[in-house]
């Protein structure tokens, strides 16, 4: 399935039609709410040289590159997946490789270039909380991708906000109703205001999730936001404190939807995670339609993969209760509150993940249980998901599942249509091919394994031999990704394994390639091509998919 | 009397006589109270034999003449020698009490020279001492070490997870751990027969109060000291202690408590450093005065008394816990102690007086962050390596030389800072493709051997920076660091590397388990000698000696090799020269710091120290020395200590039962009139019961941070630790009287959390109670409580419960407790402690003004008990809510 962010009609219209109509790759997933990261792009290349850097400098010398359009410096960690729409390319990294002179220091920032030329158009500079890493690890950059709906522009930022803001910068003046763009780019760091300048950020509103609900995010804030007509779906990344079994704010909701509009929060998850969480939450959400009813698929810090009803519904005074077991939660729905409540639910942790020879086994050891960093993909009535765990914990024992999204409850036992051991923790989100029907998902160990998505049946697993942070991307029969190497391997999208090309980008890639008419985006910690020839399909300069916010 | 049995090793490489044979010993091992003497009945030349060790066992290279062990047994009144030709292995018993008395006297004093021997300079131990063996570059020069290692078949294996690398000497092997689970996991030093891998000893501690997280005991290693052969440990939780070779704790110091040592959940730990006669340790500390920010600083301590000698702060801000080992060394005419600061420089302090000598920064902050390999030196140059952010580029990670800079490009400002370099002065070369987090180089001429983060085995030319090859070992890599002998390399790999296979396999193993790689390398790359799988990962390093090469991993202690002495055992490196100390030009006083009661009386011995700080006079009359207090002008809190010096040049603190704290100056005059100076700070804390209110404390201060509006304060206690930056003394609304408390601030968030001890270590059996309150609005409160003998009891605004905790992972015990912001609740708390070692902590909470409930609301039994420590304050402002402590008390059982 393969749409846009559009409003909930036409959305529906287009359930289980697998044609694209837009060639935007406007957000986490592209223009699937679904998020399966697959595109109906044809004739991508299957290898690009990505050149030297220019003497004395960090810049690639184009000269030196074979079938790249244009190359645009980084920070020196970038694990924001890029984004394309509009004509823009949106990607988040950090500032070591400052754009602009009056912004230096430690800041996240998200680039904005333009999509024919790799010009840098503007940037978001976020500083740094003040608490340090237990919330806001140094140097991390912006880890979000942002959605970008028309002219909007939703982004998690590291302070744990969610901003919105104008995909034309301050080129056309300060939009507001935020306003306070001087002190913001400032905020924590001692400096006076600086007025923002035409390659700024222009922010329209701002949420802030520790400010407004008391959440305390565990060294990242990183959701990719789901937009589903004028509401947005956001992970709060609520988590634990350096001592790892303390949640300061166990109460503090773990998803949220907000009014895309105002800013306004609309309503919370009634799943009472917080007590149970792992160790943080860095999932990002997605969506479909079932059984006539919009639901919004959530990876939780506890290892379960929650279903909730996308509409928020007044609360009723009834008893938040957790899935899992654990200590006492004693709250109930407050009824001045609105809640995104709990429509199926499914632990991704099988029992053997949990004990053994009858003790439990604790997190994170090796052999046990995860949570789920990975994006659920919706597709054809069903959901996949790996569970992981932060890259710090090292590797460990995943477990891939196919969930039936149309039952209701706990459908850990009665939901699951197949699962998949063989894979290790994994912070990737799968790729589903509709002309195959192949699967393909990558692991924290390094492994890309391609199964069956109706079945589960495994075909083939190849060793990347490195670390993997992001996802494939499956597109025109093959399957591309990166790993912590620095190489960009592609490999045929069959069920045989085929090693196409291999090639080494001279840095680490931890997102994930993303293509965009008829462009692919690869993008290592310090740099981003833009891979395909000149003469082949450029962006439009045009927004193509306009939201329809209803006043 | 039962039978009594010392055992000592003897070897002929500084002989001594008995009779006339030539003996000498090396190391003692009382537990089984034997004494055993190696003794040579042939008087051929050793001085070609560089060994100055030769523990029990068949060393091949004195098969040339008889060796004899006795074996001392006094078996009631008799004692009986037991003589064992070591290479002819016949035995005889000897009945002393039919040698004529005279000679058995001699004996006996011949004997216990021997003993008294142990602790003398002449007679040093030698092995695998410290974490980074003889030559401190991870290199033995030992030949014949196994090199087909296979896990299913080691010499020996036990259980015994942790970190760090063993340590070595005699067939006596020290390493840490962690045993247990739960509450009852326990931090242990142990020591086993390294033959046979059967456990002598071991000392257990708690962890407390710690950070640390999961089973992420990063543990240290032991240092043996090459003199006494005392075994000096550092535990994560900051218990630094010492040991004799028998096990007995000869003094321990509560880093956390006495020096606000800090921890962190990655849990990094230094391993200490024997330098003569001073065992240095480090770690981020928050202390008190000069020490209150938050600074990578290191402690020397006299090794035979456990006295603190100096402390040395030569950093600025930390940006990540570090525990790169540091290198001892001399640089132009000064002993020096090189090494990567948490705030991410490489810097030299003087290691005799712990002057901070330069620093210069190689880092930033990064996703991995901290510098935490150790540096190696080559000619004049520093090696370096880090994963984290550059400072001049961005790419992630270098390895680098450094130019040593030279005593004439030094000009520290004064003693307390040092030289501040900018990035690039020193710079001689840069291998950005090499980069590691925390695993440590090798040198081997002029080749230095990389384990990277990502797993990929390097050889980098030392002089020139280049990179020769790289071969991929595994998928990542810590802290595990190679060491080189006989043209091998043994590498402990974080996690095995998988076939393809194991990527479709349910199979823990694969990611649970490490590998231990034996490698030959060479001009074009390495030849893999051998590789097994070991149960558990490898974050310990592997060592290689006397003909076996050990591991420890996340589970095990594993020995590969054969029993006894090997061929291999090859001498240690020649002793480093000793500079001859120049004229006196100052003075240490020890202790330097100084943490006493009321009423108490300090002795101090001062050393008299030439300008390097190699020691002109080891004792000086205290009598003879000028004391006065002092003030350094940059003090905040302009405090004296509440003592005066009495005739005998001792410290008598005052009687009355007051905090105080402060620094007093010695001057001596020499006969030509040149007067030395040396300095002490101390603490004074009255000891039970306690009682603050913090009325009579006058707000003499006013806020200017700018997160609140200017508020009237006052500073915590001097003497307090780890109080200031996350305490103050200001108003405070209760009920509808203003009056004053302690104040959790909010304008520091590095500190949003504070660990506050106002007592002893050594403090157990009392009660504590406090009122407190938190701030808060619908969704945000803070966390608030007090520190009772190393248990956190506080109550827990968002959670809304009462909790009894100490390190989080190990105990934590909660019950729903309702509490609203802006209201005094009272907290009691109680800890007992049974003869049995365990102890019941007691908590109970209730609205200020409310009848206190009868019974207590929590009581946790806590099996391996905190058998003692400090009283405390606990606050935990997350969410810009203050809290507030007030009518604190600490009261006897």
């Amino acid at each position: 399935m393969h749409i846009k962010s559009l409003p909930l009609l036409l959305s529906v219209c287009l359930i289980g039609d697998a044609t694209v109509f837009g060639e935007d790759w406007p957000g986490w997933g592209g223009n699937d709410p679904g998020r399966n990261f697959f595109s109906a792009a044809k004739g991508l290349p299957t290898t690009f040289n990505p050149g030297k850097m220019k003497s004395g400098t960090e810049d690639i010398d184009l000269a030196t590159t074979k079938g790249v359009k244009w190359v645009a410096k980084l920070g020196s960690q970038s694990y924001g997946n890029p984004v394309v729409a509009g004509g823009r390319v949106y990607v988040g990294t950090n500032n070591e490789s400052p754009r602009d002179k009056r912004h230096v220091g430690d800041r996240s920032c998200l680039y904005c270039f333009d999509e024919k030329t790799g010009e840098f158009l503007w940037q978001l500079v976020v500083p740094k909380l003040k608490s340090g890493k237990v919330n806001d690890w140094e140097n991390l950059g912006l880890l979000a991708s942002p959605a970008v709906v028309g002219d909007r522009v939703y982004v998690v930022t590291s302070r744990c906000e969610v901003l919105c803001l104008d995909a034309k910068g301050m080129a056309n003046g300060n939009d507001g109703p935020y306003t306070d763009e001087a002190k913001y780019v400032v905020q924590d760091t001692g400096k006076p205001p600086i007025e923002p300048g035409k390659t700024d950020a222009d922010i329209l509103w701002r949420y802030d999730m520790m400010d407004e609900l008391g959440v305390f995010p565990h060294n990242a804030s990183n959701c990719s936001i789901l937009v589903v007509g004028d509401v947005l779906y956001v992970c709060t990344s609520n988590g634990q404190d350096w001592t790892h079994v303390n949640v300061p704010s166990p109460n503090s909701p773990s998803f949220i939807s907000l009014d895309a509009k105002t800013g306004k929060l609309v309503g919370e998850d009634n799943a009472g995670i917080g007590p149970r969480i792992f160790h943080g939450q860095w999932t990002s959400p997605s969506t479909g339609v079932v059984n006539g009813k919009r639901l919004v698929f959530f990876g939780g810090g506890d290892g379960v993969c929650y279903a909730l009803d996308a509409e928020a519904k007044k609360g009723d005074g009834s008893p938040i209760v957790p899935v899992l077991p654990g200590p006492e939660f004693k709250r109930e729905e407050e009824t001045d509150n609105s809640y995104l409540k709990k429509v199926w639910w499914a632990d991704l942790n099988p029992p053997e993940y949990k004990f053994k020879d009858g003790k439990p086994i604790k997190y994170p050891a090796a052999e046990g249980v995860s949570e789920i960093n990975s994006t659920p993909v919706f597709y054809k009535n069903r959901v996949y998901v790996a569970t992981g765990q932060d890259p710090e914990h090292g590797e460990g024992v995943g477990h891939l599942v196919c969930l039936d999204a149309t039952k209701t409850g706990d459908i850990t036992k009665t939901g699951v249509l197949w699962s998949y051991q063989g894979i290790k923790r994994s912070i990737s989100t799968v790729s589903i091919d509709p002309s195959t029907g192949l699967l393909f998902v990558g692991d924290f160990s390094g492994f890309v394994h391609c199964v069956d998505a109706e079945t589960g049946k495994l075909y083939w697993v190849y060793d990347m031999k490195a670390h993997m942070w992001g996802s494939t991307m499956v597109a025109d029969g093959k399957v591309f990704v990166g790993d912590e190497d620095g190489d960009f391997t592609v490999l045929a999208a069959d069920k045989k394994l085929k090693l196409l090309s291999e090639v080494n980008v001279g840095a680490p890639i931890y997102s994930t390639p993303v293509i965009a008419n008829g462009v692919m985006y690869v993008g290592s910690q310090t740099h981003l091509f833009a891979v395909g020839a000149e003469g082949q399909p450029t962006g439009s300069d045009k927004p193509r998919n306009e939201i329809q916010i209803k006043n | 009397m039962g039978t009594s049995r010392s055992r000592v090793f003897v070897t002929g490489a500084r002989a001594q006589t008995i009779h006339h044979h030539r003996a000498v010993c090396l190391g003692a091992e009382s537990a089984e109270q034997t004494a055993l003497i190696f003794s040579t009945f042939s008087s051929k030349s050793r001085t070609s034999d560089r060994s100055h060790q030769t523990p029990i066992g068949h060393d091949h290279r004195l098969r040339d003449r008889s060796f004899v062990v006795i074996e001392l047994k006094i078996v009631r009144t008799r004692i009986i020698l037991v003589a064992t030709d070591v290479f002819r292995g016949h035995a005889k018993k000897v009945n002393l009490d039919r040698i004529l008395p005279m000679k058995r006297l001699a004996l006996l004093l011949t004997l216990a020279t021997f003993a008294g021997r142990l602790s003398s300079p002449a007679a040093p131990v030698t092995g695998w001492l410290n974490w980074r063996g003889p030559e401190q570059s991870g290199v033995s020069r030992e030949k014949g070490l196994p090199t087909k290692l296979d896990a299913h078949h080691p010499l020996w294996e036990v259980d015994f997870p942790g970190q760090s690398a063993p340590v070595i000497t005699g067939n006596r092997l020290y390493i840490n751990g962690y045993l247990g689970d739960g509450p009852d996991l326990q931090e242990v030093t142990a020591c086993f027969d390294a033959d046979t891998g059967k456990q002598i000893w071991q000392h257990a501690e708690n962890d407390f109060l710690s950070d640390t997280i999961y089973l992420r005991y990063a543990t240290s290693s032991p240092t043996i000291d090459p003199e006494t052969g005392n075994i000096y440990a550092q535990h994560t939780q900051g218990l630094l202690m010492a040991f004799s070779p028998d096990g007995k704790l000869l003094w321990k110091h509560s880093m956390m408590e006495e020096f606000g040592r800090l921890t962190f959940p990655n849990s990094r730990t230094g391993s200490p450093v024997v330098d003569h006669e001073l065992v240095i340790t480090r770690g981020i500390t928050s202390a008190w005065g000069a020490h209150g920010a938050a600074g990578d600083r290191f402690y020397a301590f006299d090794k035979k008394t456990g006295e603190l000698v100096w402390s040395s702060a030569p950093g600025d801000r930390p940006q990540d816990n570090t525990f790169s080992n540091p290198l001892l060394d001399i640089w132009e005419g000064k002993r020096v102690l090189y090494t990567a600061g948490g705030d991410s420089t490489i810097l030299a302090i003087n290691a005799r007086t712990g002057e901070p000598l330069w620093r210069f920064p190689f880092a930033k902050a990064g996703a991995k962050g901290g510098i935490n390999a150790a540096l190696i030196r080559h000619r004049n140059s520093l090696i370096a390596v880090h994963e984290s952010e550059n400072l001049d580029s961005s790419e992630i990670g270098r390895m680098a030389a450094f130019r040593i800079p030279a005593s004439a490009e030094v000009k520290p400002t004064n003693a307390f800072i040092p030289h501040v370099f900018g990035a690039t002065n020193f710079e001689v070369w840069r291998q950005p493709s090499v980069g590691s987090l925390a695993s440590s180089p090798v040198l081997v001429g002029n080749t230095v051997y990389e384990v990277t983060g990502t797993g990929d085995l390097c050889s980098v030319d030392a002089t020139t920076g280049r990179l020769h090859w790289k071969k991929k070992l595994g998928i990542e890599q810590r802290q595990s660091s190679p060491f080189f002998a006989d043209g091998l390399l043994y590498i402990g790999v974080y996690v095995t590397l998988k076939d393809s296979e194991a990527g479709a396999q349910k199979d823990a193993d694969s990611v649970a388990n490490g590998d231990l790689v034996v490698l030959r390398p060479g001009a074009d790359g390495a030849e893999e000698v051998s590789r097994t799988q070991v149960t558990g990962r490898c974050y310990g390093s592997p060592i290689g000696y006397n003909g076996k090469v050990y591991l420890q991993t996340d589970k095990k202690l594993y020995c590969f090799g054969k029993a006894g002495n090997t061929k291999g055992t090859v001498p240690d490196p020649t002793p480093e020269g000793w500079p001859k100390p120049g004229p006196a030009a100052q003075l240490q006083v020890i202790p330097y710091e100084i943490f006493i009661h009321p009423g108490e009386t300090q002795s101090f011995r001062i050393r008299v120290l030439d300008a390097q700080g190699f020691t002109v006079q080891e004792s000086l009359d205290p009598k003879s020395v000028h004391w006065e207090s002092y003030i350094p002008p940059t003090a905040l809190v302009k405090a004296t200590l509440k003592a005066s010096f009495n005739a005998d040049g001792q410290l008598v603190a005052e009687a009355a039962k007051t905090a105080s704290a402060g620094q007093f100056k010695a001057t001596f005059k020499t006969a030509s009139g040149t007067e030395l100076t040396g300095y002490i700070k101390g603490r004074i804390l009255p000891g039970l019961p306690l009682k603050y209110d913090f009325e009579a404390i006058e707000l003499a201060n006013t806020t200017t941070n700018s997160v609140e509006p200017a508020t009237k304060f006052n500073y915590p206690p001097l003497p307090w630790n780890s109080a200031r930056f996350r305490f103050e003394i200001r108003e405070k609304a209760s009920d509808s009287a203003a009056n004053k408390a302690m104040i959790k601030t909010i304008d520091n968030k590095l500190f949003q959390r504070g660990q506050v001890f106002f007592g002893f270590p050594g403090m157990s059996n009392y009660t504590v109670e406090a009122d407190v309150l938190s701030e808060g609005t619908r969704r945000k409160m803070s966390e608030v409580g007090v520190i009772n003998q190393r248990y956190i009891v506080l109550l827990k605004g968002n959670a809304q419960q009462l909790e009894i905790n100490s390190n989080q992972e190990r105990l934590k015990v909660s019950v729903p407790f309702k509490w609203t912001p802006d209201t005094w609740y009272h907290l009691k708390t109680r800890v007992d402690t049974a003869p049995d070692g365990s102890a019941t902590v007691r908590a109970k909470a209730w609205k200020k003004g409310d009848d206190e409930p009868a019974a207590w609301t929590l009581e946790v039994p806590h099996h391996h008990g905190h058998t003692s420590g400090s009283p405390g304050l606990y606050g935990f402002a997350p969410q810009d809510q203050r809290v507030a402590i007030d009518n604190l008390t600490v009261t006897p059982n």
